[in-house]
């Protein structure tokens, strides 16, 4: 992330780090004080069964830290913008979302990033891994609007573009499962009731989410997606062709084991698996507002005007 | 009444409600409204104005791209101070390019977010009740588990919203409120001293009646109100979609702009 996506979060900065030092401070004394409740591996192989909605799901309801779940390639193209990243000021840690998660050594263990192909050599497209190449080359200084890194023009994230910072909560309800991001104040709502897909000229940034249940596992397909927001930073964009499947298992009390699966056939050769984590957030959680455009200088500054006068 | 008795009239059950709906609902109780599992009543689902209040709360003529209506305000005006009255006019002059929520596609803030032309979605769980609106993919949580606005804090786009049930109304006080946003199109404004406590009452199962009192010392002579019904959205499959004006924009605003310092 470049230095550059620090402006937008604008007047709630402040407030955003107080709210995580206290998170930080809470989850260290949970964290000092109290060796229970264990992980479920710990029990000897005893099966850990979720607690229920009303209507029978796995409850996953709360508030949550992601971890891990990037598309981190081998071999990635060095950019202006990583060496940006490397040098400048990325943000301090104390801006990460606190995890309650006892066992943060376990988390910390847990299968992360691309886990498929194993080597994170992803299977590009010669054509599609030459147009992208070119792509970064313009973005420092940016050529022209496209490209501006997409979280500096407050584009919505995508699944891949949101961040570990900020925090997620889940809400559930018979017959959807909603994801809220903190990061750009996105929300997902997540239809279970068996709806197709919108039609396909709808294109949009968070794409078209239907789920369903396989047991205990949420399965949420998604499609529609438009070809503007990111994968990462050296993968500036995808094709409108994708197509994600994501998979929400809880597995303890703590931890929704989180793996997704990225198709883009305009892109890649293959598909992609991902791997990840939501982790219980720190007591006290709550979702601040994110103002993005709102606050953000960035564009005023790359190109000298902003998008409404001074009054 | 009449308009009750003659429910199995589906047309003129249809033009009874038309006309009579506000006054009944101000009265009539709540049959048969569906309710969550703690007995609140269930605000779930998707719901929008049928209104002109984005472009102008008060009465107002038709003009290019600007829709003819009725005022939603009780007692008709917005009971300007004199200074805050020339200020309205000035926005009013300016609001092509002035109006945050349209030029800049800043979150609307409340109560403005509820009556823009375009749909959004209550998510209701008993602590916690979400507002998502398309609009922006704006959203706001409404705590409805007996928190306190917190102290000290800055001010949000959004305001911050504390809930509770009065009988089967729900009760929103909202401050916090970020002075920048407009209350509509024709430039009506507030500042940060703004207070805004909205009441949602679900009056039949997809009519809610909108009241929102409206309290600025700084602005108004006195508290204000408006009202307006809410209607559920009742397409099959209907669900909220994106309108990311911001990306529109900047693509209008900058798409052919060169950066500064771009070789």
């Amino acid at each position: 992330m470049s230095e550059a996506n620090a402006s937008p979060i604008g007047r709630s900065h402040q407030l955003l780090m107080k709210r995580t030092l206290l998170h930080i401070a809470v989850a260290s004394i949970l964290m000092a004080v109290s060796l229970a409740p264990v992980h479920a591996q710990d029990k000897g192989g005893a099966k850990w069964t979720p607690p229920r909605t009303p209507d029978g799901h796995p409850d996953m309801q709360g508030m949550w830290a992601r971890r891990g779940a990037a598309m981190q390639e081998a071999n990635a193209p060095k950019t202006p913008l990583s060496e940006f990243g490397a040098t400048g000021q990325p943000y301090p840690t104390v801006f990460n979302t606190g995890v309650s998660t006892p066992q943060a050594a376990a988390l910390a263990s847990r299968p992360t990033g691309i886990i498929e192909p194993a080597n994170r050599v992803l299977p590009w497209r010669p054509e599609a891994d030459a147009a992208r190449r070119e792509f970064l080359s313009h973005m420092i200084p940016p050529a022209s609007l496209k490209y501006v890194e997409a979280s500096a023009r407050c584009v919505p994230p995508g699944l891949l573009g949101g961040d570990d910072r900020h925090p997620y909560q889940i809400v559930q309800r018979p017959g959807s499962f909603v994801l809220m991001y903190e990061y750009n104040h996105v929300t997902r709502v997540i239809y279970t009731d068996g709806r197709p897909h919108v039609g396909p000229n709808i294109r949009l940034y968070m794409g078209d989410s239907i789920g369903k249940w396989e047991g205990d596992t949420l399965v949420v397909d998604t499609t529609n997606f438009n070809d503007k927001t990111s994968f990462s930073q050296t993968i500036p964009y995808h094709s409108d062709v994708l197509h994600t499947v994501e998979r929400f298992t809880m597995i303890d009390p703590y931890v929704i084991d989180y793996q997704l699966t990225i198709e883009d056939p305009k892109m890649f050769t293959a598909p992609i698996r991902i791997a990840g984590s939501f982790a219980a957030a720190a007591k006290g959680s709550e979702l601040m507002e994110f103002a993005c455009a709102e606050g953000s200088q960035t564009l005023a500054n790359i190109f000298g005007f902003g998008l409404i006068p001074e009054q | 009444m009449i308009c009750l008795m003659s429910k199995r009239f589906v047309g003129t059950f249809a033009f009874c409600t038309f006309l009579l709906a506000l006054p009944a609902w101000a009265q009539a109780p709540a049959r048969g409204i569906p309710r969550a599992s703690d007995g609140k009543p269930d605000l779930n689902g998707i719901w929008q104005v049928l209104n002109t209040a984005a472009w102008d709360l008060e009465d107002h003529t038709g003009s290019l791209r600007v829709p003819p209506g009725q005022g939603v305000i009780e007692g008709g005006e917005i009971p300007y101070q004199p200074a805050a009255l020339a200020k309205k006019r000035e926005n009013f002059q300016r609001r092509e390019t002035n109006d945050p929520a349209e030029t800049a596609c800043y979150m609307p803030g409340v109560p403005r977010a509820t009556y823009m032309p375009f749909p959004f979605e209550i998510i209701q769980n008993p602590r916690l009740i979400t507002m998502s609106y398309e609009f922006g993919h704006t959203r706001r949580s409404i705590f409805t588990d007996g928190t306190k606005h917190p102290e000290g804090f800055p001010d949000f786009w959004m305001g911050d919203s504390r809930g509770r049930w009065e009988g089967d109304t729900l009760v929103v006080d909202v401050t916090n409120l970020d002075e920048r946003t407009w209350l509509d199109h024709a430039g009506n404004h507030h500042s940060d001293a703004l207070h805004v406590v909205e009441r949602y009452t679900m009056t039949e199962p997809d009519h809610i009646l909108y009241e929102a009192t409206i309290e600025d010392p700084k602005v108004f002579t006195r508290t204000w109100k408006i009202s307006m019904p809410l209607y559920r959205r009742l397409e099959k499959n209907v669900k909220i979609l994106e309108y990311e004006c911001v990306q529109y924009i900047q693509d209008q605003k900058f798409g052919n702009a060169k950066p500064l310092g771009a070789k």
